[in-house]
């Protein structure tokens, strides 16, 4: 069975984009109502119960009530930065997800990724394009002119500049591995070994820098709400700080998909399982679906694990240690090419 | 491994790109447009005040911030650099035939970068408050 010639098609690439876009709108309120109950069970709460069986519909409510409430923009907020920041904020997520690959289909031993679109470069591409959010964030906290605001504005800044770093290393040292900037052959090169097991340093590295450019504790210094108020978000209202919101959720499955495609081996399965056209088709994607479930709950747990560092402890954590390590790392990778590994 | 790039497969990867930006361009002012007929609306000053624990606030928020700060901004812009000239590097170090010269060229270039963090931190410039 060959896939017909439509499905490559950059238009109906495009349409696949656009389903993908609505998909990860589903996943990022079913991780937040996740979220809740998780966070509820581990305090001893019960969490959202009203709304359907098991508060499961609470976000669907969530979404009406907000739908529902007034706009209001401050008087001394300039207005222009303060209504587009939202475009940045999602813009940043969705052209990251145009280049993640959210699964894949095995069909005759040939591996389709489900991806909107396949570039040489994508690694480098949603780098960058994740890091568009910090401008997001910028802007909407300085537009506000609000203090608490401001101030979480400019840790966040100060953090994120910090893990770019390491985290550019890490894929670095990942890209060295694999031979090439693809994140689906990037993917593939794991085939019989998992990068965490070819280099735990880096996958460490990695992951503390993703919890931290996905802003989730112990490193939402932008946020902390007990001495910001909402930090960059203050003056966000009703639907504006929705869409925040969301753009937050979507880029915590976006970048633990990232964590599981570098490191967690993605969707590679032994052969013999996949032989079956049916089996492939479910098989890889469930199984890549899966590890990212997992990544999502550990985050989820970590945040009730580990209190919120001080933000001159993070920055000298990624400067002073992350760095250094992140280094170490590629040295570590280089040693191994060169050893024929 | 030298094949010849076909231009015009680097161009259709694009394509889902722009659909997509002209997605999320839309996106959120059409929200906004429609909570704007959805919401209600009402008018009183206090509502349109930035907030600040309740109190009317005092002065702008937009202060001049610790010069220092910026040379974090400066060591990121070198490092980030950096690591930018990594990439091109990434893809070549295996299955050319060239892993010697790149494994020697990569650590002349790390030492010299190195060099000038070590700087760095010998003058204290990656210190949160001095």
């Amino acid at each position: 069975m060959e896939l017909p010639e439509i499905l490559f098609n950059p238009l109906v690439r495009g349409i696949l984009g656009l389903c993908l876009m609505g998909g990860i709108f589903l996943g990022a309120m079913a991780v937040i109502w996740f979220e809740r109950k998780l966070s509820a069970d581990i305090q001893q709460r019960y969490g959202p119960m009203r709304t359907g069986p098991h508060g499961i519909l609470q976000l669907v409510a969530d979404a009406i009530k907000l739908f529902s409430k007034e706009d209001i923009i401050p008087k001394n907020a300039d207005r222009l930065l303060f209504v587009s920041a939202p475009i940045l904020l999602l813009g940043s997520i969705f052209l990251m997800l145009v280049a993640i690959p959210f699964g894949a289909v095995v069909i005759n031993g040939i591996t389709y990724p489900i991806a909107a679109t396949e570039m040489d470069i994508s690694i480098l591409y949603i780098e960058a394009m994740s890091a568009i959010s910090i401008v997001g964030i910028f802007m909407v906290a300085y537009s506000a002119n609000n203090k608490y605001s401001l101030l979480g504005a400019f840790r966040n800044f100060a953090r994120m500049i910090g893990y770019e770093v390491p985290l550019g290393i890490c894929i670095v040292s990942v890209a060295v591995m694999a031979g090439s900037l693809n994140i689906v052959e990037i993917a593939e090169a794991q085939s019989p070994l998992w990068f965490i097991v070819m280099q735990p340093l880096g996958f460490v590295v990695f992951i503390i820098a993703m919890l931290a450019d996905m802003g989730r504790l112990p490193f939402d210094q932008n946020e902390s709400e007990e001495e910001l108020i909402a930090g960059w978000i203050t003056e966000y209202t009703g639907m504006r700080f929705g869409l925040g919101f969301f753009a937050e959720y979507m880029h915590l499955i976006l970048g633990s998909m990232l964590i599981t495609l570098l490191f967690l081996g993605g969707w590679n399965l032994p052969a013999a399982l996949t032989a079956n056209t049916i089996l492939g088709i479910i098989l890889p994607t469930a199984f890549f679906l899966g590890k990212v479930v997992l990544v999502i709950l550990g985050i989820i747990m970590l945040r009730w694990a580990v209190p919120r560092f001080r933000i001159d402890q993070v920055v000298d954590l990624s400067w002073k240690r992350l760095l250094p390590l992140s280094l170490l790392n590629l040295g570590w990778v280089i040693a191994l090419g060169l050893l024929g590994v | 491994m030298s094949e010849i790039i076909d231009i015009s497969n680097i161009i259709y990867s694009y394509i889902p790109v722009a659909i997509i930006l002209v997605v999320a361009l839309l996106m959120p002012p059409l929200t906004m447009f429609l909570v704007k007929t959805l919401s209600p609306r009402s008018r009183s000053a206090a509502k349109y005040q930035t907030y600040e624990a309740g109190s009317v606030p005092t002065g702008d928020a937009r202060i001049q911030f610790n010069v220092e700060y910026y040379l974090y901004a400066i060591a990121f812009v070198l490092f980030d650099i950096e690591v930018l000239f990594l990439y091109p590097w990434a893809t070549v170090f295996k299955g050319h035939g060239i892993m010697m010269l790149a494994t020697v060229e990569m650590l002349v270039f790390i030492f010299v970068v190195l060099f000038g963090y070590v700087y760095l931190l010998k003058k204290e410039a990656l210190k949160w408050m001095k």
